[in-house]
């Protein structure tokens, strides 16, 4: 509860400090909406040239993508430092976190509001309306599913991103991490074998942001939602216990940091 | 003369300046081995469907070895419109400006610089993984009567980007314009599925922008190096070139009069 009020601060500072320029915010939504629509565009293109891959259409696209493109947002605007993680951990920049009687983690990676992530986070609802499979119903587990595929997603920055306390200097590999949990997230999960499938849920989850939430959208099953579930905590917990073992190896560089 | 030198040693450093870090270089061109992978799936679930092996001209190993080009040259570009945006943000601008040289013609010969090695990385990585999943390319020559292509294609890119990176001069953050951008030259570039495919009313309007000749005409010119197309591909580059390097004369200089910098 205390951990929950400290948030609650933390983002309410995020938001007033993003809205002091609240034309630069409104511009980075709006033009990341619009980003969006346009790579989306693409897919409509090929659907409209092959109709369906392996029984996949161009509304399950719309739902796989909705759901993606909001936990992805959801993730940017409420811990925008999970994307910086590692940068933060090789540049020694921990030390100002570790100075606050607060969870480190918490309060290292809830720093940061990325403001594109307003236009990710509505656009994936708006993709939701226009796939043909709204229904209220549909649209609570939209935002759970939502909330369960940025969990797994912000557990996965973090797992990835946690490896600098071990390596270093490694934004090559949190990059080509990103790319591939987004690109094989958006990607019709019929494309892929059993082996593909098994990397999609464990390695790289990108079947737990994209596919599966979709199915738990589509109709409920208490199967799809076992799966969120139980993906979410596993990975959660992961991540935290490699950041707490990392954490261990921290050492300070004794840099001066100027924290804005 | 003396002033090609200048640039000429300028792409040289950068040149050998992006060497300095060969683990930096291969990791970042490893990203390319992912998105061909995730392509060949699409690619053969969707020729598997059509039940056919060519379609609108086009096999699965030309769709391949289209799309690792066209990937090749997207990954290999270095962000130069982001780093001008930081360098008005940061005020190191002004440091940029009052040299001894041509603005344009250092960003320039710095872009071709960290260019090259970018791309030759992309290209082996890229071309050996599409080697291992549809075999050589159907006319390997095709590499060489698209190098031309892939140097308009270049000068292109650089015309656009540093046109974006001088609206930092007056809006500081570019990052919604590059957005846009990348969109633009995937949609209309071909960059994820050949023009080819896109609908006939769709492909007229794709293929007479300056993204087509950026990405489509130096991939498609590789996989069907035909003296015709590489004639067609070289005249619209040439077009847009002189037209985009007009615009980017005329943006630069009213630019520079807008530009106001930040401490330093």
């Amino acid at each position: 509860m205390k951990e929950l009020k400290f948030l609650l601060a933390v983002w309410k500072a995020n938001l007033l400090s993003a809205m002091e320029y609240r034309a630069a915010f409104l511009s980075q939504a709006i033009g990341m909406m619009v980003n969006d629509f346009m790579y989306f565009v693409i897919w409509i293109i090929f659907f409209d040239r092959f109709k369906d891959v392996r029984g996949w259409g161009v509304n399950d696209m719309y739902l796989t993508y909705g759901v993606l493109a909001s936990s992805f947002g959801l993730v940017s605007l409420l811990f925008g430092n999970a994307f910086y993680l590692s940068d933060i951990i090789s540049k020694g920049r921990l030390d100002y976190y570790l100075s606050f009687p607060r969870p480190v983690l918490l309060h290292a990676v809830a720093s940061r509001m990325i403001a594109s992530g307003m236009g990710d986070f509505t656009y994936g609802f708006i993709s939701y309306a226009l796939s043909g499979y709204f229904a209220w119903d549909g649209l609570f587990r939209f935002v759970l599913a939502t909330l369960l595929a940025a969990t797994v997603f912000a557990a996965f920055l973090i797992l990835i991103q946690s490896l600098a306390f071990w390596l270093g200097v490694m934004s090559n590999l949190s990059a080509l991490a990103l790319n591939a949990m987004l690109t094989f997230g958006i990607y019709p999960i019929t494309l892929f074998d059993n082996y593909a499938k098994l990397i999609l849920f464990t390695l790289i989850p990108a079947a737990l942001m994209g596919a599966v939430p979709a199915e738990f959208i589509r109709s409920f099953t208490w199967q799809t939602l076992m799966e969120l579930l139980v993906g979410a905590v596993v990975f959660l917990f992961i991540a935290v216990t490699v950041f707490r073992l990392g954490l261990k190896r921290y050492e300070s560089g004794s840099a001066i940091q100027v924290e804005v | 003369m003396k002033s090609f030198r200048k640039y000429w040693a300028i792409f040289q450093i950068t040149l050998i300046n992006s060497l300095a870090y060969p683990g930096e270089l291969i990791g970042r061109s490893l990203m390319i081995i992912p998105f061909m992978w995730i392509f060949y799936q699409l690619w053969k679930v969707t020729y598997a469907a059509a039940g056919s092996d060519v379609i609108n001209g086009l096999s699965l190993g030309n769709v391949m070895w289209y799309l690792m080009l066209a990937e090749t040259i997207e990954l290999g570009r270095p962000l130069v419109a982001r780093t001008i945006s930081e360098n008005v943000k940061d005020g190191s601008i002004a440091y940029l400006l009052n040299k001894p040289y041509d603005f344009l013609l250092y960003q320039f010969s710095t872009v071709m610089g960290e260019t090259i090695f970018r791309t030759l990385m992309n290209a082996i990585f890229g071309g050996i993984i599409v080697l291992w999943l549809v075999g050589p390319p159907q006319h390997p020559e095709g590499i060489i009567i698209a190098l031309p292509a892939i140097l308009g294609a270049w000068i292109l890119h650089f015309c656009v980007t540093v046109m974006i990176g001088l609206s930092a001069f007056v809006v500081e953050d570019v990052s919604a314009f590059m957005w846009i951008y990348q969109k633009l030259a995937f949609m209309f570039g071909g960059m994820l599925i050949p023009l080819d495919f896109y609908p006939p009313w769709l492909q007229v309007i794709a293929k007479a922008l300056p993204f087509s000749s950026i990405t489509y005409g130096p991939a498609r010119l590789f996989v069907t190096p035909t003296t015709e197309f590489f004639i067609n591909v070289m005249a619209l580059q040439i077009i847009w070139i002189v037209v985009l390097a007009l615009l980017l004369t005329f943006a630069y200089r009213r630019g520079v009069a807008y530009l106001t910098v930040n401490g330093g």
